[in-house]
């Protein structure tokens, strides 16, 4: 058997060949190449399925970079000047935040192809809106009855210890609560009477969870049967063989309008407009609207399809719920102190 | 000696480099960075976190969790650390095999088992409800029991591997000694190998303590919101509030905290009294 003979010099120079080797690739790939952030779960599945292949016949390749809406931003802050996604996916609550510290930019609408496929609501000046998620109750009809809103959650007995919640860091969860503050206080900013419907109704506090992601699993191993949620939560839990039901609630539905932003910085802007473009094409939109990702198109020639319409029809839209998410912003942090005490137990 | 010095120090110098760069560096950042105020240098960071009771009680939660899981470990390593010594070859093989596949599946996945175990429908609870013990189904989800249960689970191996490393060094003769003069077994455990076991038993300690206190995505997912920790504190300024001052500030007391446990471990561990002459 012949030896391998190999000296410290050239090891090294073959550690160092080995190195630039793999460096290669990625520096050419780099050129024609994002990274776009989307949510994780159904989000990331149904982007990475339908936009890949669409980004890529435009000449770019594309990397779908699971992170919830803070996270995105939490890494963009953390490094402005070389943004560790080219696009962001957010909600306009998590957007604002993303304009007032300078972390997107505006886009040149010119620039898509299918811009026009867009209503007047959904071509936003920083960047389109890809879906608007249809906010509810999402319940298990094996385990309760359906709910009729928010207040029959606390109201109802067949509801208690059954209900999971989440922090105010979560944008369904803070829309259900401004929803509830109406309900029970003054309007949408009077989060005491929230705290204090909690406080009368401890049983709410014990499933309170980090995440609707966690919710998800908990929903899936019978621990919890009500959760607040978006509709493509539901189809997804559908998605998945469980018994789940959506309940418009009956003061409204909260809706968030869900849009692509451009990262400031993004050294990759040619591929992120085709991206955006991909995103709002009527190819991609007819393929996401089906289960299990079932977005709702926000490009006009695509067709609802009758589960979508059963949730929210085009006219619906208009009439939604849109919490003042400038309202919401600016008392956020104390909001999500005051609840984390509470539910902690201080 | 001097020559080794000499000769030594180019062979360090990579290492000092990357610890420099990679470890001290992000953490002389992380302390400058808590102290970043509104106008400058301050310590309002600090004063806002030790100012809320509620900040105060997380710490205490997360301190009390480690040493909870510490004694569980303990609990539970012990018996097999002495099981894998008293063992033939094929015996230790297996239990150096059981203790290491937890450690070679991910943190996370191991964490989403123990939700299915923890719940309703899981095995405790049916258990349980088979003996008689309970009249419904319980759930230890979003529990102290059923994160300090889990992290137990997670963290075990932590605590074995150092007391199979130190219980394969000492010599059967001394415990055959002491039951020829007529020491029972507790005896012998108590005053011959458990002294023995101590730099074992504090490595892993150190070890378990240190894991725990940091695990985020166990503490948030089987803890839930009731029970919160500094790691969620943490990422809750970072990533929700995006106060990095403030979070640099907590992630300095945990790190304070902690780190002054587990010097005190290490000044116990190298104690030639306490730790006999190990």
């Amino acid at each position: 058997m012949t030896e391998l003979g190999l000296n410290r010099r050239g090891f090294g120079l073959l550690a160092a060949g080995v190195a630039a080797a793999a460096l290669l690739p990625a520096r050419a790939r780099a050129a024609g190449s994002l990274v776009a952030a989307t949510f994780p779960g159904s989000w990331e599945d149904a982007y990475r399925r339908v936009l890949t292949p669409l980004v890529s016949a435009a000449g770019y390749d594309l990397t779908i970079a699971p992170a919830l809406a803070q996270d995105q931003l939490a890494k963009v802050q953390a490094s402005p000047d070389n943004p560790a996604y080219d696009t962001l996916l957010m909600s306009p609550g998590q957007g604002a935040v993303a304009i007032e510290n300078g972390l997107i930019q505006k886009i040149d609408p010119g620039r898509l192809s299918n811009w026009a496929m867009l209503d007047p609501a959904f071509q936003g000046e920083y960047g389109p809106t890809v879906t608007v998620e249809v906010n509810g109750i999402a319940y298990n009809p094996d385990m309760v009855p359906k709910p009729a809103g928010y207040r029959d959650l606390f109201e109802n007995p067949a509801y208690a210890g059954k209900v999971s919640w989440t922090g105010f860091g979560s944008n369904t969860a803070v829309m259900a609560y401004t929803q509830l503050a109406k309900i029970f206080g003054t309007g949408p900013d009077d989060m005491d009477s929230v705290f204090k419907l909690f406080k009368d109704h401890p049983e709410n506090l014990k499933s309170v969870i980090d995440s609707t992601n966690h919710q998800m699993t908990l929903y899936q191993q019978g621990e919890i049967a009500v959760f607040m949620c978006s509709t493509n939560n539901v189809a997804r839990l559908k998605a998945l063989g469980l018994a789940a039901e959506f309940a418009h609630p009956e003061t409204g539905s909260p809706a968030a309008p869900v849009n692509i932003h451009l990262a400031k910085g993004s050294r990759n802007v040619d591929a992120a407009y085709a991206y955006m473009d991909a995103a709002i094409s009527k190819a991609a939109q007819d393929a996401l609207k089906l289960p299990p990702s079932e977005m709702f198109p926000t490009n006009r020639d695509v067709e609802l399809t009758p589960g979508i319409a059963a949730y929210v029809t085009r006219e619906q839209v208009a009439s939604l719920v849109y919490p003042d998410w400038s309202l919401i912003n600016k008392n956020r942090a104390a909001w999500i102190r005051a609840f984390d005490t509470l539910v902690a137990g201080g | 000696m001097t020559t080794m010095r000499s000769s030594g120090a180019p062979y360090l110098l990579p290492m000092l480099l990357l610890s420099v760069v990679f470890f001290v560096t992000p953490l002389a950042l992380l302390v400058a960075y808590s102290f970043s105020g509104k106008a400058g240098i301050s310590l309002e960071n600090y004063s806002a976190f030790l100012g809320d009771p509620f900040n105060f009680r997380v710490l205490m939660n997360t301190v009390r969790l480690g040493v909870l899981t510490v004694i569980g470990t303990t609990l539970l390593g012990v018996p097999i650390a002495l099981l894998y010594w008293h063992s033939g070859s094929r015996t230790r093989q297996v239990i150096i095999f059981l203790s290491l596949i937890p450690m070679l599946t991910s943190n996370v996945v191991r964490t989403f088992a123990w939700i299915v175990i923890l719940g309703r429908q899981g095995p405790i609870s049916q258990a349980l409800l088979g003996l008689g013990f309970t009249g419904q189904p319980i759930s230890l989800m979003f529990t102290e029991l059923g994160l300090v249960l889990t992290m137990c689970q997670i963290d075990l191996p932590l605590i074995i591997l150092p007391l199979i490393a130190v219980l394969s060094r000492v010599n059967k003769q001394l415990t055959d000694a002491a039951e020829v003069a007529g020491a029972g077994p507790w005896r012998v455990f108590l005053t011959v190998l458990l002294p023995l076991m101590l730099p074992g038993l504090l490595a892993g300690w150190i070890l378990v303590f240190a894991s725990t206190s940091a695990s985020f995505v166990t503490q948030a997912v089987i803890g839930g919101a009731r029970n919160v920790y500094m790691p969620q504190l943490i990422y809750r300024e970072v990533g929700v509030l995006f106060d990095w001052p403030l979070a640099s500030a907590i992630a300095v007391v945990l790190l304070l905290s902690t780190g002054s446990l587990l010097l005190a471990l290490s000044a116990i561990a190298r104690h030639r009294r306490l730790v006999g002459h190990a």
